[in-house]
C-alpha cells in the first residue's frame, strides 16, 4: 500500500494540475491560430497595398457585366448551346428576364463585393499612416466608384453606406439611396482619384489619373451633364498621354495596355479555374463563353458560342471600314478560307465577336474559363467619342466634336464628316456603336440616350431601362428595398 | 461552479487513513454447485483493505475484529455480506445473481441498468454487428435502432455515411456526437469487429453531453476482456464478390437514334440519323463501367483476464474494390488495437485502450454533373466503347466515362491513432472519481494527378497542362474528463447517485496544400511535386490552421425510491470558442423521470406483464457545430489575386463573412415512453413519443444579401442562427423471442419510426435556398416556415396537353421558358392569377421519410442459424437530376412512353430539340423514393463441439451471406437510399454510385 500511496500522491498532484489548468477560463482564450483577422489588419503600408489587390481582384468578375450587357443590346444574340443553356443569358436577350436570374444576381453580388472590399480599406483609412497612402486611397476610391457606377447602370440607385462595410442587418435597415446620392458619391470618389493620381501608374494595370478622368466624364455623360463631361474629357484629351493605336492589333495580345488603353481590366491564363467559382478565375470568362463552338482551326480556340453578333450588326459597317472584319468574324468565310471546322450553337448567326474571341494560347484548364484577353474597359477612342458627344449634345462646340469624331473615323479608314447639330449627334451615336461593338457599352448607351425601346426587340420603356433587383435580395431586405418598376 | 469543482480535488486527499486490529480469518468461497470461485473480491466493509480468492477459492485476511463485516463480490453473483463472529474459517456460498446479469447500458459519465433507464436509449449489441457483417459500423444502425436513419452518400468504398437521429437536424454537420469509450471520435474509421456495444441516446438524457449532444449521442464501447477469463483467440474472416444493385434502363442505340430523329423532326430540324438501318444495339456504357469486384476482411482478437487484469488485443484488415473502376475506387482499412484494464489496488483502476487505423482510398468523380455515372447515363449509345465526342454533339460536359475512369488518378491515406486512458479512484465504496483523457491524432495525405488530356474541342475536362495536387492534413483532439460519482442507498429505499465534473475538449490541426505543374511523362508514376518541372506565376500552395476549445461543467443527480420511482436532473454549463467571447457560454438543464409499474403490488403478481416502466424526459441541449471553425470573425483567407505588369500579384482579402452575433443552437427535447415485457420477457416492447424544437439553428454558408460581399473570390456566406424546426414523432420497437427447445429458438424484432418535420420560424429571411437542379436553374430546395426542412420548390403538374385546344384553354406558360404546345407538361396555376409564372411554384415533395422501419429475424435450429435484416423507408422523395438537358444525350427508357399525339401519354412529355418549359423543376422530376431493402441475409452452420474440442477449438462456424440482396422501390434511379446528407439540398440525385450487392462467405473461429 505504501508503494501505491507514493504513486497515488503523484497522480493526485497530476490531476490537480490538470484540473486547475482546466478550471481557468483562460483556457478558452489561449487558442493557437491566426492572430490576424479582418478586424486587426492594416498595420503597415504593405497591408493596405495587399488589401488594394483584393479590390482589384473583383474587377475580373465584371466580365459578366460586359458579356451580359452586350447580349442585352441589339448588337448580339444570346447563343450558347440550346434555348436553356445559361437561361439567365437567354432571358436577358429576349428581354423576358425576371427578378429570378442567376446571372443578374452575379452582377449584383460581384459588384457589391468590390464595393465591400473597397470600403474595407476606407473603414480603416485612418489606422496607420505612411507615405503614399493618398495614392492607395485614391485607387480604392476609383474602384469603389467603378463598381458603384456599374451597379447604378444595371439596377438604378442602390443602397450606399459611406466609408464603411455593410454588416449583417444593414440589408433591412439601409434603404436604396437616391440617384443624386449615388452619383454624388461616385463623382466625389473620382475627383479624389483625379487629385491624387498621376497619368502613369507605378505598375501596369493600376488606376491612373486618366482613368479617373475618363470615368468621371462618362458618369457626367450618363447624367446628361454635358459641360462637366466635356470639361473633364477635353482636359484629358489635351493633357493626357493617350493616342489611338493600330486597330489591326488593338484586340490582340500585343495590343494590351498600349497607348490607347485608358483603363484596362487585367487577365491572365496562368492560373486554373472551375465552374464552381467563375469570379475566382484570373482569366476572362466572357472570352471562353463567346468562343466558337467546337472550333478547330487556326488562330482561335473554341468556346461556348454565346453573344453572337447579329447580321444587322455586321451589316452596319461599310465594306471598307477596317473595323468590320476585325470586330466581327464571319465564320463561314473564315472556315472557307482556312479550313477551320466548328459547330453551330443556339441562335447561330454565322458571326462571332472577334474582339474577344479566345486566341490560341497555353492557358491553364479549364481553358474556357482562363482566357487571358484583357478587357479594354475605357479606350481612348471611347474618350474621344464621349467628348464629341458631350460637346455636340451640350451645344458647346460642334467643330471640336467633329475633330474628335473624325479622329476615330480616320483610323477606321473612313472619310471625315462635316455635319453639325442633330445630324452630327446621330453620326456620333452610329460611330460609337461601330467603334465599340462587342465591348458591352451599347445597351447602356441606348438607355441613357432614350433610344433603347426603338432599337431593342422586346424592350419595354419605363421598365427595361434597369434590370430587376434579384428576387433573393428583395427577400433579404424584407421590404426595405423596393423592386424596380415593372418587375 | 469553479470553486465546487476544484474542491472535488480536496476530497482526493481524504483517503490516507489506516487503523490496526486483532485476529486473522481464512475462508473458502464456492458457487451453488460447490465449485470453488477464483478471484472473488473479499473486502472489509467500510475499509479499503481486502483480498481476492485464489485458484481453490481460498482467502485469508488478517487484523479482523468482531465488529467487522466481510463483503464478497464477484461478477455475475449476488454480493454477500458476512459478519465476523469469531470463527476462524468460513465456508461461503455465493448465489448467482439474475439481476446482475441484467443488461448494463452506458449512458454517459456512467452506466445504468437497463431497467432503471429513464431516457430513450437504443442499444445495438455486438451480436447484431456480428450478424449484419457491416463493412462500416454505421450500417449496423440501419433498421436495428428505432429512430435512427442511416443514409450512405454513395456506394463507393469508404464513402461517407450520414446518420440522423430522430429526423434531420440543422446542417451538413447534422450527425450525432460519437463517443468511443468516452472520448469524441468518428464512426467512419472504426472497425465494426472492435465494438462491444453501441448505445444511442435519443432524448434529453443526452443533455449530460451538452455540447454537440443536440443531434443525439452515439456511445461506443470497444471490446475488452473479462476478469478470470482464459485467453481466447477469435478469428473472423469473409470474402465476398460485389456487384451493382441496379442499372438504370436506358435507350439502346437503335431506340436512341429513333427518338433523336423524332425530337429533331418535332422542331423542324434535319434528322441526325437519316439512315437507321446500320444502327444496332450500340454500346451499353453501364455494362462497361460496372464490374464485379472483390471484398475481403480478416479480423483477429485475443481476449482474456486474470484477477486484476483484463485485456483485449486485436487487428484487422479490409480490402474493398469499387464496382466502378475497381482499384480506381477502392478502400483498404487496417487496424490494430488494445484494451487493457488493471486493478492497481482496491481503490485504483486503470483502463487504457488505443486503436490505430490506417486507411487507403481512391475515388472517382461522383454524384454531379460530369461524374462517371452521369456520363455513362448521358453518352450517346451509338458511340463505340473507346469513342470520344470529338464533334461536340453532347455539349461541353459529357465525355466517355471509360476514358474518364482511365484518366482518374488519386490516392488518399489516413493514419489515425486514438484511444483513452482512464483512472478510477474509489476511496470509499460509495464514491468514485474518474479522470480520463481521450486522444485522437490523425494524419492524412492526399494526391491527385490530372494528366494532359483532350477529350475534344471545348470539353470542360480537358487539361492542357498536367498538374499534381498534394495535401497533408493533421487533425488532433483530446477530451479530458474529471468527474466524481457518489452512489448510496439510504434506509434500503432511497437510492441516490450524484455525478459532478468537468470536460475539456480541444480540437486543433492544420492543413497544407500544394500544386506541381508539368508531370514528367504525363504519368502517375511520376506524379509528385518533387518531380514536376513546371513553374507558374500563381500561388501554388495553401494552408489552414484551427484550434477550437470547449470547457464544460456538469452535475447530475439521480434518485429512486424503492427502485420504483426514478427521477434525475442535470445541469450543464458549456463554453465554446466557436462563438465570440460574449456569446460563448450556454447553460443546459434537463430532467427525467420513470415509474416501474411492475414493481407495484398490483402488477407484481401479474403473469402476463413481467416488466412495465413509464418514463419521460425534458431538456435543452446545445450545439456549436456547423462546419466552420469560428463563426464570429472573418479570417484573411479570401482570394486577392490580380495582374499587375503582366504578372500575378497576390494580396489579402477577408474570407467567409463574420457573424459576431452567432450563438448556441438549442434543442428542446421532450420524450414520453414506456418499456413493457410480457410473458417472462418473450415479448419486449418499447414505445416513445417525442418532440424536438430546434431553436436558433446554426446554418453554415447561409445565403445573405450580396451587399455584404459574400460573392467575392474566396469569400463565403456566414454561419447564422437561422431559424427553428420541429421534429415530432413516434417510435415503436417490439421483439419476440421464443425458446422452443434446445434445438430450435428464434426471435423477431420490428421497429418503426414515424416522423414529421416542419420549419416553424426563420430569422431574417423568408426562406433559405439550397441544392442544385439542372444547369442555371433556381435552387430547388428550401428552408421555409410551414414546410418540411429542405422541401422541393417547383411546379405542380396536371398531365400533358393533348391538343392545341387544351393549350389555349390553360393559362399561358410562356414565362417559364417557352410557350406551351401539345405534348408539353401542363402546370397548375397554383395562385390562380390566370398565368403560369415562377410564383406558381410550391411544395412538390421533400426528402425526409415519413416512416422508417426495420424488421429483423433470427432463427437457430440445431447447429444452423439464419438471420435476415430488412429496412424500409416510406415517404421520402428524390429529385431526378441525372438527365442532362441537352438535345443529343441518351435518355432513360421511360421516354419510350412519351407523348406522340393525342391520347398517347399523360405523363411523359413530347420529345423536341426546341425550347420548351418542360425542363423546369416540377413534379415530373420528383419521384417517390420509398423503398424496402433486404439488407442482409445470412445462413450459418456451427460445427458440433464434440468434433472440435479434441483439436482445442472452442467453436467454428461457417456462413454465407448477402448484403443488399434486393431493394423494392418504384424509384427510377440507382439508389433510393442515397443522400448527400445536406439538410437543405438533400435528396437530389445526380446518379448516385449505387451501394453494391455483396455475396460473401466466411468463418468465425474461436480457440
Amino acid at each position: 500500500m505504501k508503494i501505491f500511496s507514493l504513486k497515488i500522491k503523484s497522480i493526485v498532484l497530476l490531476l490537480a494540475v490538470i484540473t486547475f489548468t482546466g478550471c481557468s477560463e483562460d483556457y478558452l482564450e489561449k487558442t493557437e491560430e491566426y492572430n490576424i483577422d479582418s478586424e486587426n489588419y492594416f498595420n503597415s503600408e504593405e497591408d493596405y497595398y495587399n488589401a488594394l489587390i483584393g479590390v482589384y481582384d473583383v474587377l475580373q468578375s465584371t466580365y459578366v457585366n460586359v458579356l451580359l450587357g452586350e447580349i442585352a443590346s441589339d448588337n448580339t444574340l444570346s447563343g450558347g448551346e440550346s434555348a436553356t443553356d445559361v437561361i439567365g443569358f437567354q432571358q436577358v436577350d429576349e428581354m423576358s428576364h425576371t427578378p429570378i436570374n442567376d446571372n443578374l444576381d452575379d452582377v449584383w453580388d460581384w459588384n457589391f463585393a468590390g464595393v465591400q472590399r473597397a470600403n474595407y480599406i476606407l473603414e480603416f483609412e485612418e489606422k496607420t499612416e505612411f507615405e503614399g497612402k493618398d495614392m492607395i486611397i485614391a485607387e480604392t476610391r476609383f474602384l469603389r466608384a467603378y463598381f458603384t457606377f456599374e451597379l447604378m447602370k444595371w439596377f438604378g440607385p442602390i443602397p450606399i453606406k459611406g466609408d464603411e462595410r455593410f454588416v449583417i442587418g444593414d440589408e433591412t435597415s439601409i434603404p436604396r439611396a437616391s440617384r443624386e446620392e449615388v452619383y454624388n458619391q461616385i463623382e466625389t470618389d473620382l475627383q479624389y482619384a483625379i487629385d491624387n493620381l498621376e497619368y502613369t501608374a507605378p505598375q501596369v494595370g493600376r488606376v491612373t489619373k486618366g482613368a479617373a478622368m475618363a470615368l468621371k466624364g462618362k458618369v457626367h455623360l450618363y447624367q446628361d451633364e454635358f459641360p462637366e463631361a466635356a470639361n473633364v474629357l477635353t482636359t484629358l484629351i489635351n493633357e493626357g498621354p493617350y493616342a489611338l493605336s493600330d486597330f489591326e492589333t488593338l484586340f490582340e495580345q500585343e495590343g494590351e495596355n498600349n497607348e490607347e488603353s485608358v483603363f484596362e481590366v487585367q487577365y491572365t491564363g496562368e492560373e486554373g479555374a472551375g465552374f464552381d467559382c467563375l469570379q475566382c478565375s484570373e482569366g476572362n470568362v466572357a472570352v471562353g463563353f463567346q468562343g466558337i463552338r467546337n472550333y478547330s482551326g487556326p488562330l482561335f480556340e473554341s468556346g461556348f458560342s454565346f453573344n453572337v453578333p447579329t447580321q444587322e450588326a455586321y451589316g452596319m459597317f461599310a465594306a471598307d471600314d477596317i473595323r468590320r472584319d476585325l470586330s466581327i468574324l464571319d465564320i463561314e468565310a473564315w472556315a472557307a478560307e482556312t479550313g477551320a471546322t466548328y459547330a453551330e450553337g443556339y441562335k447561330h448567326t454565322g458571326y462571332f465577336n472577334r474582339k474577344y474571341l479566345p486566341r490560341k494560347n497555353d492557358n491553364m484548364g479549364d481553358a474556357n474559363l482562363t482566357q487571358p484577353n484583357n478587357y479594354r474597359a475605357i479606350r481612348y477612342a471611347d474618350v474621344l467619342l464621349m467628348a464629341a458627344e458631350a460637346l455636340n449634345r451640350g451645344g458647346i462646340d460642334d467643330e471640336l466634336a467633329r475633330t474628335y469624331l473624325n479622329e476615330v473615323r480616320e483610323r477606321a479608314g473612313l472619310r471625315e464628316v462635316e455635319n453639325s447639330g442633330d445630324a452630327l449627334t446621330e453620326i456620333i451615336y452610329q460611330e460609337r456603336r461601330k467603334e465599340l461593338v462587342g465591348e458591352g457599352h451599347r445597351f447602356f448607351d441606348l438607355v441613357r440616350t432614350g433610344r433603347a425601346a426603338a432599337n431593342i426587340d422586346g424592350f419595354t420603356a419605363g421598365k427595361n431601362e434597369v434590370f430587376p433587383i434579384p428576387l433573393e435580395e428583395i427577400e433579404f431586405s424584407q421590404g426595405n428595398w423596393e423592386q424596380n418598376p415593372g418587375y | 461552479m469553479k470553486k465546487f469543482l476544484c474542491s472535488i480535488l480536496l476530497l482526493f486527499g481524504g483517503f490516507f487513513s489506516m487503523h490496526a486490529q486483532t485476529f486473522t480469518v481464512e475462508g473458502n468461497v464456492t458457487d451453488e454447485n460447490n465449485m470453488p470461485l477464483l478471484g472473488v473480491n473479499v473486502l472489509v466493509k467500510g475499509e479499503s483493505r481486502g483480498t481476492t480468492t485464489d485458484f481453490d477459492g481460498n482467502f485469508s485476511i488478517s487484523g479482523l475484529s468482531e465488529e467487522n463485516v466481510l463483503v464478497l463480490s464477484y461478477v455475475g453473483f449476488e454480493t454477500r455480506e458476512v459478519p465476523i463472529t469469531g470463527e476462524s474459517f468460513l465456508n461461503i456460498v455465493l448465489t448467482s445473481d439474475a439481476a446482475a446479469l441484467e443488461e448494463v447500458v452506458v449512458i454517459g459519465y456512467g452506466t445504468q441498468q437497463r431497467k432503471d433507464i429513464t431516457g430513450a436509449v437504443s442499444v445495438v449489441s455486438n451480436e447484431t454487428i456480428e450478424e449484419m457483417k457491416p463493412v462500416r459500423l454505421e450500417q449496423a444502425l440501419q433498421g436495428t435502432a428505432a429512430g435512427v436513419n442511416v443514409t450512405p452518400s454513395s456506394g463507393a468504398p469508404g464513402a461517407g455515411i450520414n446518420i440522423n437521429i430522430r429526423g434531420v437536424a440543422s446542417n451538413s454537420v447534422n450527425g450525432p456526437l460519437v463517443l468511443i469509450d468516452g472520448y469524441q471520435g468518428d464512426l467512419g474509421t472504426l472497425n465494426p469487429n472492435d465494438v462491444e456495444s453501441i448505445s444511442i441516446l435519443k432524448d434529453a438524457q443526452a443533455a449530460i453531453y451538452g455540447i454537440a449532444g443536440a443531434n443525439g449521442v452515439v456511445l461506443i464501447t470497444t471490446k475488452s476482456g473479462k476478469k478470470n477469463m482464459a485467453p481466447t483467440i477469435q478469428y473472423d474472416t469473409y470474402i465476398g464478390m460485389q456487384e451493382t444493385s441496379r442499372q438504370i434502363p436506358l435507350l439502346n442505340g437503335r431506340e436512341y437514334a429513333l427518338l433523336l430523329n423524332e425530337s429533331y423532326a418535332n422542331n423542324g430540324q434535319a434528322l441526325p440519323f437519316p439512315d437507321l438501318s446500320e444502327i444496332g444495339e450500340g454500346t451499353d456504357f453501364q455494362d462497361e463501367i460496372f464490374e464485379t469486384s472483390p471484398i475481403i476482411n480478416h479480423n483477429v482478437t485475443l481476449t482474456g483476464g486474470s484477477e486484476k487484469v483484463t485485456y483485449s488485443i486485436g487487428a484487422s484488415h479490409l480490402n474493398q474494390e469499387g464496382i466502378i473502376g475497381r482499384d480506381k475506387s477502392d478502400y483498404q482499412r487496417n487496424s490494430a488495437r488494445f484494451n487493457i484494464g488493471i486493478d492497481i489496488s482496491d481503490e485504483f483502476k486503470l483502463q487504457a485502450n488505443s486503436i490505430y487505423t490506417s486507411i487507403d482510398r481512391r475515388s472517382i468523380n461522383e454524384n454531379g454533373l460530369g461524374s462517371v455515372l452521369f456520363n455513362a447515363l448521358n453518352i450517346d449509345p451509338t458511340y463505340a466503347i473507346d469513342q470520344e465526342d470529338l464533334n461536340g454533339r453532347l455539349g461541353n460536359e459529357i465525355i466517355n466515362p471509360i476514358a474518364q475512369i482511365e484518366n482518374t488518378f488519386n490516392d488518399y491515406t489516413l493514419s489515425k491513432l486514438n484511444g483513452s486512458f482512464s483512472l478510477e479512484y474509489t476511496p470509499i465504496e460509495e464514491l468514485t472519481f474518474t479522470s480520463r483523457i481521450g486522444y485522437n491524432v490523425s494524419n492524412s495525405k492526399g494526391k491527385d494527378f490530372a494528366p494532359i488530356i483532350d477529350y475534344g474541342p471545348g470539353k470542360v475536362f480537358n487539361t492542357p497542362r498536367s498538374t499534381v495536387n498534394q495535401n497533408r492534413i493533421n487533425d488532433n483532439s483530446y477530451t479530458y474528463d474529471l468527474f466524481g460519482t457518489y452512489e448510496n442507498t439510504f434506509d434500503d429505499t432511497h437510492h441516490v447517485t450524484g455525478t459532478a465534473g468537468m470536460t475539456v475538449i480541444r480540437d486543433w490541426g492544420d492543413g497544407l496544400f500544394a500544386t506541381g505543374y508539368d508531370v514528367p511523362n504525363n504519368s502517375w508514376e511520376f506524379a509528385d511535386i518533387s518531380l514536376t518541372t513546371g513553374t507558374n506565376d500563381g500561388i501554388n500552395n495553401g494552408a489552414y490552421k484551427y484550434d477550437i476549445r470547449k470547457l464544460s461543467f456538469f452535475g447530475r443527480l439521480q434518485y429512486d425510491f424503492q427502485g420504483k420511482y426514478l427521477v434525475s436532473g442535470m445541469l450543464r454549463r458549456d463554453s465554446s470558442t466557436r462563438f465570440s467571447p460574449d456569446n460563448r457560454v450556454g447553460t443546459f438543464p434537463s430532467f427525467t423521470a420513470g415509474w416501474i409499474l411492475s414493481e407495484e403490488d398490483f402488477l407484481a403478481s401479474s403473469e402476463v406483464i413481467s416488466f412495465l416502466k413509464l418514463r419521460g424526459s425534458f431538456g435543452i441541449l446545445g450545439n456549436d457545430e456547423a462546419g466552420n471553425a469560428q463563426f464570429y470573425r472573418s479570417l484573411l483567407n479570401g482570394e486577392a489575386t490580380y495582374v499587375f505588369g503582366g504578372n500575378l500579384v497576390n494580396g489579402t482579402a477577408p474570407g467567409v463573412i463574420a457573424n459576431p452575433a452567432s450563438g448556441w443552437e438549442e434543442s428542446e427535447k421532450t420524450n414520453i415512453g414506456l418499456d413493457l415485457r410480457l410473458f417472462d420477457g418473450k415479448v419486449d416492447i418499447s414505445a416513445d413519443v417525442f418532440r424536438e424544437d430546434r431553436k436558433d439553428l446554426l446554418v453554415a454558408a447561409i445565403p445573405v444579401s450580396g451587399i455584404l460581399g459574400g460573392g467575392a473570390p474566396g469569400a463565403g456566406a456566414p454561419t447564422i442562427n437561422a431559424g427553428t424546426t420541429r421534429n415530432e414523432g413516434v417510435e415503436f420497437a417490439i421483439k419476440y423471442r421464443d425458446y422452443i427447445s434446445d434445438d430450435f429458438n428464434y426471435n423477431i424484432s420490428y421497429n418503426a419510426t414515424f416522423l414529421n418535420n416542419e420549419v416553424t420560424a426563420i430569422n431574417g429571411a423568408e426562406f433559405i435556398p439550397g441544392g442544385q437542379f439542372g444547369v442555371g436553374q433556381p435552387q430547388p430546395s428550401r428552408f421555409e416556415p410551414g414546410f418540411p426542412m429542405g422541401y422541393f420548390y417547383g411546379y405542380k403538374t396536371n398531365g400533358i396537353f393533348q391538343n392545341q385546344a387544351e393549350v389555349d384553354a390553360h393559362p399561358a406558360q410562356d414565362a417559364l421558358a417557352a410557350p406551351a404546345a401539345p405534348g408539353d407538361l401542363r402546370y397548375v396555376d397554383v395562385n390562380g392569377d390566370g398565368v403560369i409564372t415562377p410564383d406558381d411554384r410550391t411544395n412538390i415533395g421533400d426528402p425526409i421519410p415519413t416512416a422508417t422501419m426495420g424488421l429483423n429475424i433470427n432463427l437457430n435450429y440445431k447447429n444452423f442459424d439464419f438471420t435476415a435484416y430488412g429496412y424500409a423507408s416510406l415517404g421520402n422523395d428524390m429529385v431526378r437530376n441525372y438527365e442532362r438537358s441537352q438535345p443529343n444525350v441518351n435518355r432513360h427508357a421511360y421516354v419510350m412512353e412519351r407523348w406522340r399525339g393525342e391520347g398517347t401519354s399523360t405523363e411523359v412529355p413530347r420529345l423536341t430539340t426546341g425550347a420548351t418549359s418542360n425542363r423546369v423543376l416540377s413534379e415530373f422530376y420528383v419521384e417517390d423514393a420509398s423503398y424496402l431493402r433486404i439488407q442482409n441475409v445470412q445462413l450459418g452452420y456451427t460445427l458440433p463441439e464434440t468434433m472440435l474440442s479434441a483439436v482445442g477449438i472452442q467453436s467454428l462456424r461457417f456462413y454465407a451471406a448477402v448484403n443488399n440482396l434486393y431493394t423494392f422501390t418504384d424509384y427510377k434511379g440507382f439508389d433510393p437510399a442515397a443522400s448527400t446528407g445536406e439538410a437543405i439540398g438533400g435528396g437530389i440525385d445526380y446518379g448516385f454510385y449505387p451501394v453494391p450487392r455483396i455475396y460473401m462467405a466466411g468463418l468465425n473461429l474461436k480457440f
